[in-house]
């Protein structure tokens, strides 16, 4: 914007302006901070009135009950695992199907391309609840209940993220392509050597989305998993909140504890969380 | 896909016969790169929409081992004409939860998103748009379980507004009321989603080119015109755009709902379409009932999809 006189009005308009920006951080950080200093504080000081926001004194076991679970049983570390394996097999399994699908509807010519195209956009238009009740006997009959397999195999791909790898390969210079036909290289080859190493930055993008989505998702593995060794990160922060002796304290721990991951990764890439914006790639289109 | 001058664009009758051999070759790989994604697909996402349709025609309970009656269209008038169901309830509820969260999200964002692009360097405004997107990088679930404790008897949630509305002592019933309850999921969708919105539409306006509103400033145009006249017209596309992904969004919200719930809140005011399915379907064990319900769902979605794809394809803007 250009440089504008310093009026009065146009003053007071923009101190205006900066408090609304101000109140909304304060909405925003406000909970986080709660979070962080509640998983330092006794049940007693987080409910007391008035609140106060120093923990006093600081509560350190909060963080052994966190992790060892209010009956002892340790099962967070697991559940962190899972998580981790759950969400990285389904991340990788979608850049690579995901890749290929893409590349395979923005780079070649055959017969029926754009059906098969609708076809797997159309997928978009059906929510995974509305299909939970028919999935979840489908696991059974494929005996997934219960097991890793269960909480991967139904998210191995994407619709949005075939969606994304195909917008962004249709400006790959088809040159290249013809170029390491010519010299020998074979179509796997061109893709796993060429083309995907050349996709780094909507393979970012796309691997932050499928991660988050999947150590957010809860309705799933509530579906899926009962034994508890199986549990992922959301449904054992559902369990202990329902145990009637669960301290708060203890719950904020837990929730700080199970965020860390993706708050460490936004604030280290927050380019790729902030950058890769749906709304706009899709108009792009 | 190959031009004049590349390799496989020969002329004569012998080389166009090798170039159509590529061309099969090729055309065999591209549709093969695709074979996994259409077999995945077929398996959980067609197959079961197609057994959802064909279940909500039964009677189907999973604890009885008889195959069901075939009912007809008895569930989806069931779940319409029979109160004690509550599905009229859980319409309702979602209606109110779409668009008690719609409306704010996307009204705040533009306006925070708009204030905060014409008035702050694109640094500062790097800054603003991490503080407000950081609560979009937690799991629904903590979220929801946050909330859940600012908003105890004994909460954050009722000492701030005491102090505001100086009333000391007041216990405003957040999770016991209703409405309030209903208030207390639509905050914590506000809250989680508010800075996500805003970037979509930052996005947006750093589409719009710098000229058209130094244009509009040289020809005396005030800053409120400049937003009414230009920036709303240009942005259209992203409006309609956001708008329907936030009601998509709103519309299969699950999580918030089940915690507050399963801490023990009353059921019937947030009782949304996904978690009906889910309390009918697993809780209860009416299969049938719970897949007429998907395809009610199901068709909400079709109809805000096609209305995505319509606003994709004719509301663009050229300069």
């Amino acid at each position: 914007m250009s440089k504008e006189i310093k009026t009065p009005g146009y003053i007071v308009y923009k101190i205006f302006v900066l408090v609304l920006m101000v109140l909304l951080v304060l909405l925003t950080i406000t909970p986080l901070v709660f979070m962080v200093c509640a998983s330092f504080m006794t049940s007693k000081q987080i409910l007391a009135i008035p609140f106060s926001w120093i923990p006093n004194p600081v509560q350190f076991s909060n963080f052994y009950k966190a992790v060892a679970g209010t009956l002892n049983t340790w099962t967070f570390p697991r559940n962190m695992l899972n998580s981790f394996i759950v969400s990285i097999a389904v991340t990788l399994s979608t850049l690579l199907l995901a890749g290929m699908s893409g590349y395979g509807l923005a780079k070649f010519r055959f017969k029926g391309k754009n059906f098969v195209f609708i076809t797997i956009m159309s997928t978009m238009m059906i929510p995974f609840e509305a299909i939970m009740i028919p999935m979840y006997m489908i696991s059974q009959k494929l005996h997934l209940m219960n097991s890793y397999m269960g909480l991967i195999i139904p998210y191995l791909v994407s619709a949005f993220g075939i969606f994304q790898m195909r917008q962004y390969l249709l400006t790959f210079p088809g040159e290249y392509l013809d170029a390491a036909r010519v010299d020998g290289m074979g179509e796997l080859g061109i893709f796993l050597k060429l083309v995907m190493p050349n996709s780094a930055p909507v393979l970012a993008t796309l691997a932050i989305t499928t991660f988050r989505s999947q150590w957010d998702n809860l309705l799933w593995p509530l579906l899926v998993v009962q034994d508890a060794k199986l549990k992922t990160v959301p449904l054992y922060i559902t369990s202990f909140s329902e145990e009637k002796h669960a301290d708060e304290g203890a719950l904020m721990a837990v929730a700080l504890l199970s965020s860390l991951p993706m708050l460490i990764a936004f604030f280290a890439l927050s380019k790729y969380f902030i950058g890769g914006s749906e709304v706009y790639e899709s108009r792009k289109g | 896909m190959f031009g004049v001058g590349s390799p496989f664009s020969g002329g004569n009758h012998l080389k166009q016969k090798k170039y159509r051999g590529i061309e099969r070759k090729l055309a065999i790989w591209g549709f093969g790169f695709n074979v996994p994604s259409l077999i995945f697909f077929a398996i959980f996402s067609f197959a079961p929409i197609i057994y959802a349709i064909y279940m909500s025609l039964y009677d189907k309970r999973v604890l009885s081992l008889k195959t069901p009656p075939f009912v007809g269209l008895k569930n989806y008038i069931d779940i319409f004409t029979n109160k004690g169901i509550g599905f009229i309830n859980s319409l309702k509820s979602s209606a109110i939860f779409s668009f008690g969260a719609f409306f704010p999200l996307v009204i705040f964002s533009l306006i925070f998103s708009v204030l905060l692009y014409n008035n702050f360097k694109p640094s500062t405004q790097r800054k603003f748009e991490i503080m407000w997107y950081t609560p979009a990088v937690l799991s629904s679930v903590v979220a929801t379980t946050i909330w859940m404790l600012i908003f105890d008897p004994r909460g954050l949630g009722n000492q701030v507004l005491n102090l505001i509305m100086n009333t000391p002592g007041v216990d405003h019933k957040w999770t016991t009321n209703p409405s309030m309850l209903r208030f207390c999921t639509i905050m914590v969708y506000f809250w989680k989603y508010i800075g996500y919105y805003i970037v979509l539409f930052i996005t947006g306006l750093g589409t719009i080119p710098g000229t058209v509103y130094e244009a509009a400033r040289i020809d005396g145009a005030s800053r409120f015109q400049c937003f009414t006249r230009i920036t709303l017209p240009l942005l259209k596309p992203t409006i309609s755009l956001v708008s329907v992904l936030c009601l998509i969004h709103c519309l299969k919200t699950f999580s918030t709902q089940y915690m507050f719930y399963q801490s023990g809140a009353p059921l019937k005011p947030i009782n949304v379409i996904s978690l009906s399915i889910y309390t009918t379907g697993i809780t209860n064990q009416r299969i049938g009932r719970a897949c007429a319900m998907s395809i009610i769902l199901f068709a909400a979605m079709i109809i805000l999809s096609i209305a995505q794809l319509k606003l994709i394809n004719t509301d663009d803007v050229d300069y």
